[in-house]
C-alpha cells in the first residue's frame, strides 16, 4: 500500500508523473516492482481517480486530493 | 497561404495535446496527410476529431515512444498506408518535477529519459530508413529552453532536452548529405497542459506571463508555425540548427 500511496501522491501533485501513471502504467509497475494486485488497483481505481483530476491540482487542494485517493486505495485493498 | 505541405506524409508524436496537437492541426490546414501518434488515446481521439474538421487525411496510432516495437509499428503503419514518409515531428515528451541532483529518484530519471531522449532516438531510428528510401525528408525535434538554460525544477528533464539538441546536431551531420534535414526547436514557456500541470498553479502561470517581455506566455500554435516552416520546403537550406522560440524572454534576461 505504501508504494501505491507514494505513486499517487506524486501523480496528484505532478502532472508529468501523472501522465505516465495514466498512459504507461506498465512502466510504473516495473519501476516500483508492484505486485499483481497493486498493478490491478493502479490501472483500475487509481487511474479512474487520476483521470478526474484538474490540470493542475492547485497547491492548496493537493493534500486533500492526495488523502482522498489514498482512501480509495485503502478501500480497494480492503 | 495554404498548401505548404501538400502531398507530404507526416508523423507527429505527442499528437494528443499541446504543441503536438497544434502541429497536427496546422499540418492538416497546409495539406499534409498526418499520422498523429500518442499514448494518450483519449486526447488522440480529440485531436483526430478536430483535424477532421479541416481535412480527412488524418490517422491516429497508439504509441509509447519509449518502446521500440511500438515506434517501428508507427512508422510501418504510415509507410504501408501512404507509401512513404516525408516528415517526422518529435513532440512527445514528459516533465516530472524533481528535487536537486543528489535527491533525484533514479526511477524518475529513467522515466523522463526513456520518453524524452530514448523515445526521440527510437523515432528517428525508425523513420530515417523510411525517409532514405524516398530520397530524404525533414525531421523536427522539440527540445526546450530547459535544454539551453539551467532549469532547476527538473535536472533529468533539462538534461534530456539538452540531449535532444545535441542528438539533432550530430544526426544532422550524418544525414543531411543524404537528403534528410534535421532541425530542433527550443520553446520557452508555452501554454500546454504539460506546462500548466508542471507549473503547479494558475497563479504561477499568471506570474510567468506578467514577467515575460511580451506580457504573455506562448501559444502552442506559435510553436506549430515554426515547426511547419522547418518541415516545409521553405526551409530547404536549413539543417542541424536549433531555434529558440521563446518570445524574447531569454535575450531580455541575458541583458539584465
Amino acid at each position: 500500500m505504501d508504494k501505491l500511496i507514494e505513486i499517487t501522491n506524486k501523480a496528484v501533485a505532478d502532472y508529468g508523473f501523472r501522465q505516465i501513471v495514466q498512459w504507461s502504467p506498465e512502466d510504473i509497475v516495473a519501476q516500483w516492482q508492484l505486485s499483481a494486485r497493486e498493478a490491478e488497483i493502479l490501472t483500475g481505481v487509481i487511474k479512474d481517480e487520476l483521470d478526474r483530476l484538474p490540470i493542475p491540482v492547485e497547491p492548496t487542494e493537493v493534500p486533500q486530493e492526495q488523502e482522498r485517493v489514498a482512501g480509495v486505495i485503502r478501500q480497494a485493498l480492503g | 497561404m495554404a498548401g505548404r505541405l501538400t502531398d507530404k506524409i507526416a508523423i507527429v508524436t505527442g499528437g494528443a495535446s499541446g504543441i503536438g496537437r497544434a502541429t497536427v492541426l496546422r499540418f492538416a490546414e497546409e495539406g499534409a496527410t498526418v499520422v498523429a501518434a500518442d499514448r494518450n488515446l483519449g486526447g488522440l481521439e480529440q485531436t483526430k476529431n478536430l483535424a477532421q474538421k479541416i481535412s480527412p487525411d488524418i490517422e491516429t496510432v497508439a504509441v509509447d515512444v519509449s518502446k521500440l516495437d511500438q515506434v517501428a509499428h508507427m512508422v510501418d503503419h504510415a509507410v504501408d498506408r501512404f507509401g512513404r514518409l516525408d516528415v517526422l515531428v518529435n513532440a512527445a515528451g514528459v516533465l516530472i518535477l524533481t528535487p536537486p541532483l543528489a535527491e533525484v529518484d533514479e526511477r524518475h530519471w529513467d522515466l523522463i529519459m526513456s520518453t524524452n531522449l530514448k523515445g526521440l532516438f527510437f523515432c528517428c531510428k525508425a523513420a530515417i530508413p523510411a525517409m532514405l528510401k524516398n530520397g530524404g525528408g525533414s525531421i523536427v525535434n522539440i527540445a526546450s529552453m530547459a535544454g539551453v538554460q539551467a532549469y532547476s525544477q527538473s535536472l533529468p528533464y533539462a538534461v534530456s532536452k539538452a540531449g535532444i539538441i545535441h542528438l539533432n546536431s550530430v544526426a544532422a551531420s550524418q544525414y543531411t548529405s543524404q537528403g534528410i534535414r534535421m532541425n530542433c526547436i527550443a520553446p520557452g514557456f508555452v501554454d500546454t497542459p504539460q506546462a500548466r500541470g508542471s507549473t503547479q498553479s494558475t497563479e504561477a502561470i499568471e506570474k510567468a506571463a506578467r514577467y515575460h517581455p511580451m506580457g504573455r506566455i506562448g501559444q502552442p500554435e506559435e510553436i506549430a508555425n515554426t515547426i511547419l516552416f522547418l518541415a516545409s520546403d521553405e526551409a530547404s537550406y536549413i539543417s542541424g540548427s536549433t531555434f529558440i522560440v521563446d518570445g524574447g524572454s531569454w535575450s531580455v534576461a541575458s541583458r539584465l
